[in-house]
This record gives structure tokens, C-alpha cells and sequence, in this order.
């Protein structure tokens, strides 16, 4: 028996500064797999997962249709925020994890959450380095670290690689696959790492504006 | 509100202060002060970090186009709360929905609704200029301690608590939505709803803190604490803690210089901030 459809995007198009970004983009993700978005630079993939999590205006249709827990994890392409901004790794994850306000200290639960997540994503002891003195490799880390927790039932990581090294990426991936396999997280990929995609995908599918092709990893143009 | 005058008539003397910081309206300044410190100094930090500089100096100017439209509508030109705020709400509120709306740049949309508040401003002011004599709204606008009443203090401390625990009960999801807003959506927070809440919680305290530090300088109030903050902080707590000191500190020396040598109240603090600021920059420096 096929596997349920949580994401199923049915003729999305979707207008950007005038130009048309995507169009009538359809496609259905499976619950549980790692369906990874492939395409050049301009194919209009982050713009596809910004329209899957609601953050900009389309046509079509999107449906997310959640079975546990209803989280969403994000991983964003860019983080927007000021480097400046004399905030730790800790209390940037205390933010979600904790009543009490950031700035009034973290509580010994969320710490001790805080540490075995850091460590999950290879960057144990990083909790009092401030975000704007982190590497691109290193912020990248601690945005998948925030957004693995609580386990989500959909992951949207727009290329989570980008910046990492080739352990690190390495480490991403069995992390990605865990999740899958011990939680059923439905994991959304935009990627442009060919052996990431050869090595994790379960389904790709080929944005250039239209969708091209979906498919197994070894049945789609990479 | 006596026994705050008692205890800092009792502190001036103990630190030897002359007399004339004795004096009631000068007490009245200083608890004013304390109570502003920590909602303004913990709201600056905010504003800096959600990038609302320009914001804030747009609703202190239309702080003073709403005082100009309630004294035109005949309310008295010390008790004109409700049309400082009613107008400033209603700009902050279109304002955050223009910006949400058109695609351009935000210092661009606030700059439009700052020259309208301006010229709206200007010509109320001149139209409302035949009930009252135009030094009246002075205070207003560089902020006085001599037109505090126990009242306003009243108001401030009621109004001030009520603001400092709705900001810590948001604090985090302002602070998340302030770093990003996509990862703050895709957690299920109401990005929309925390855009208009800050504007709204902001306003507020600008209207309470106008006697003051006055309506063209409450910018200063609410970005200057944390900028100085920035460079002295390690980390989140330390932004809040520096940021709300800095205003304590910078505003009871402003009111200390005002009542020695009889400037406004408003212009005195922001020097005391300015000054403050200039102190942390090499004092971050030395520190890293």
C-alpha cells in the first residue's frame, strides 16, 4: 500500500517583482520520505518552499495534511538578522524552548535540551558563542539544530549543506535520515549537492519555473 | 507618591545634593525616571533589534501632531493623553500595514508617513495656535519635569507595569520574530499580530514617557540605551541589563543637569545618553 500524501501542491503559480517565479507548479510528497527539489540557480525552489509554509501569495493550491504532531521545522536559505546583535547560541534555541524570557537567563531543562542538541549537530560547547561570530557552516548547524526539535512531522530545509564541510554534511545527512526513519518526519529538500541528493533522496523533482520531471533520484535529471 | 518623594528627598540628602534637588517637582522628575528607565531601556532594545529607529522618531513626531489635534478639539493642553495616543496608534497601525503591504523599502514607507505627520503637524499647530500661546506645548516637545503631575506619575506606573509584563510574556516570540520572521511563521507564530502588538505596546510608552523626555526627543530614549548596550553586551541578558541601566543612569544625569542649569529636561537626557554611548564604544573595544 503507497504511503499517505502529506504535502500535495496542485497548480501553484506564483508572481514575483513581476516575472512569474513558478508556474503551475504541481507535485505530492509523501508522508515520511525525503523528497529533495532540484533546478539552476532561479528555478524558483525557495520560492516554491516559501508558498508550501504560507509565507507568500500564490495561486493554487497547497494542502499540508499532518497525522501527529502538526510541527513544522524550517531551515532558511538566509537568516536574515543583524550579526551585531549580541545574542548566544543558547538563548537564540531558548527562545522556543522556554516560558521564561531569554533575557532573564535559561532554564536548567532547556540547557540541558539546549547541549544535547548543539551536540546532535556537531557543536558541543557552543553555547556561549554569540550567532554573529559564527561561521556560514557553523549558524547553518545551529538553524537545523533549531529546527529539529521537537521532532517536526514536516522539515523544509532550504539547502541545509550549503557552507558545510564534507563531514559535517556528512553528519547532516544521517541526521536527515534519522528523522525519517524514527520519527516518519516528511522531510522537503531544496538542494544543489548531487551526491547528497544520490545519497538521501527517496523522490526529486526537477524545478525550472514548470515542474520537468519527479521521480526516483536515478530516474530525474540532476 | 509621597513616600517616593520622602525616600529621594531623604537620599539627596544624604548624598549631600544642594538643596534645590530637594525640591518637589525635582523628586517627581526622578521617580519619573526610575519608572521610565526600565520600560523604555527593556523596549530599546527591541526596537534596535526589530529595526524600528526611524519608526520610533515618526511616532514621537506624531506624538506632537496628535497633542496639536486635541487642543484644536478642545481638549486642555495638559491632559491630552487620548489624542496623543489615538493618533499615534493610528499612524503606527497604518504605517506597520503599509510596510506589510507595498514593496518597498521600510525606511522609505516610514519616511512618507513622517513627512505627513510633520506637515499635518505644522498645519494644526498654526490653525490651533489662536486657543493657546505656542511656548504652552514647549514641554512637550523637549519634555519638562515642572509639568509632571502625580497624575502622570500615577499613570506612568500603572501603565508602565502593565507594559513590562506584557512585553515579558512575549518577550521570546518578539525577540524570535525580531531575528527571523520565515523560521518565527513556520513555528506558528502570528508574525502579523507580534508586528502590530510591538507597535502598539511601543506607542504606548512613548505617550507615557512624552512629559519627560518630550516628542522630539523620545527617539533617543528608545534606541540610544540599547546602542550603547550593543557594545558593551555579551549576550541577551547583558543587552537588557546594560540597556536599561544606561537609561537610568543617563536619565537622572539629565535630570540633575536640567534642574542645575535649567534646560530642558528632554534635551539634557539625550546628552547624558549621547554621552553614554560615546563612553561605550571604547569600553566595547577594551572589553573583547
Amino acid at each position: 500500500m503507497s504511503k499517505p500524501v502529506t504535502i500535495d501542491v496542485a497548480n501553484v503559480t506564483i508572481r514575483r517583482g513581476g516575472r512569474i517565479a513558478v508556474d503551475g507548479a504541481t507535485l505530492q510528497i509523501t508522508q515520511g520520505t525525503i523528497h529533495v527539489l532540484v533546478g539552476p540557480n532561479g528555478a524558483g525552489k525557495s520560492t516554491l518552499l516559501s508558498a508550501i509554509l504560507g509565507q507568500i501569495a500564490f495561486t493554487g493550491k497547497v494542502d499540508m495534511t499532518f497525522r501527529g504532531s502538526g510541527v513544522i521545522g524550517f531551515v532558511p536559505q538566509t537568516f536574515v538578522a543583524d550579526r551585531t546583535l549580541p545574542i548566544t547560541c543558547a538563548e537564540f534555541l531558548a527562545l522556543s524552548r522556554q516560558k521564561r524570557p531569554a533575557c532573564f537567563g535559561i532554564t536548567k531543562p532547556a540547557a540541558a535540551l539546549i547541549a544535547k542538541l548543539l551536540e546532535r549537530v556537531g557543536l558541543a560547547g557552543f553555547e556561549k558563542r554569540r550567532i554573529g561570530e559564527l561561521s556560514g557552516g557553523e549558524l547553518r548547524r545551529v538553524l537545523i539544530a533549531n529546527a529539529i526539535d521537537p521532532a517536526p512531522e514536516v522539515l523544509l530545509c532550504d539547502e541545509p549543506a550549503a557552507g558545510l564541510d564534507p563531514t559535517a554534511a556528512e553528519e547532516l545527512d544521517k541526521l536527515l535520515l534519522g528523522l525519517r526513519d524514527e520519527h516518519g518526519t516528511t522531510i522537503v529538500l531544496v538542494s544543489h549537492d548531487r551526491e547528497q541528493v544520490k545519497r538521501i533522496a527517496d523522490r526529486v523533482t526537477r524545478l525550472e519555473i514548470t515542474v520537468k520531471a519527479t521521480g526516483k533520484p536515478d530516474e530525474v535529471p540532476l | 507618591m509621597s513616600w517616593m518623594y520622602d525616600w529621594w528627598i531623604s537620599l539627596a540628602k544624604a548624598l549631600g545634593l544642594p538643596d534645590s534637588y530637594q525640591y518637589a517637582f525635582v523628586a517627581r522628575g526622578v521617580v519619573a525616571v526610575l519608572l521610565l528607565a526600565p520600560l523604555l531601556g527593556g523596549l530599546s532594545h527591541l526596537v534596535v533589534a526589530r529595526r524600528l529607529a526611524f519608526f520610533s522618531t515618526t511616532l514621537g513626531q506624531a506624538a506632537l501632531t496628535g497633542l496639536t489635534i486635541g487642543v484644536a478639539l478642545g481638549l486642555p493642553l495638559d491632559n491630552a493623553y487620548a489624542s496623543v495616543l489615538g493618533f499615534c496608534l493610528l499612524i503606527g497601525v497604518v504605517m506597520v500595514y503599509v510596510r506589510r503591504t507595498v514593496a518597498l523599502p521600510p525606511d522609505t514607507v516610514i519616511g512618507v508617513f513622517m513627512a505627513f505627520t510633520l506637515g499635518l503637524g505644522v498645519c494644526v499647530l498654526v490653525a490651533a495656535t489662536k486657543q493657546f500661546n505656542i511656548h504652552q506645548i514647549e514641554a512637550v516637545m523637549f519634555g519638562s519635569v515642572l509639568t509632571i503631575t502625580d497624575r502622570d506619575l500615577l499613570l506612568l506606573l500603572i501603565g508602565g507595569a502593565i507594559l513590562i509584563v506584557a512585553l515579558a510574556l512575549t518577550y521570546n516570540t518578539l525577540l524570535a520574530d525580531s531575528l527571523s520572521p520565515s523560521i518565527a511563521k513556520a513555528r506558528g507564530v502570528n508574525t502579523a499580530l507580534v508586528d502590530y502588538g510591538f507597535v502598539v505596546l511601543l506607542t504606548i510608552a512613548i505617550t507615557l514617557s512624552l512629559k519627560v523626555i518630550g516628542a522630539l526627543l523620545v527617539e533617543a530614549m528608545v534606541v540610544v540605551p540599547a546602542a550603547s548596550a550593543r557594545n558593551l553586551a555579551r549576550d541577551v541578558r547583558g543587552y537588557l541589563g546594560w540597556s536599561v541601566a544606561i537609561a537610568a543612569i543617563a536619565g537622572l544625569a539629565g535630570l540633575l543637569i536640567s534642574a542645575s542649569w535649567r534646560v530642558p529636561t528632554g534635551g539634557a537626557i539625550v546628552l547624558a545618553l549621547t554621552a553614554c554611548f560615546a563612553i561605550s564604544v571604547p569600553l566595547g573595544r577594551l572589553r573583547r
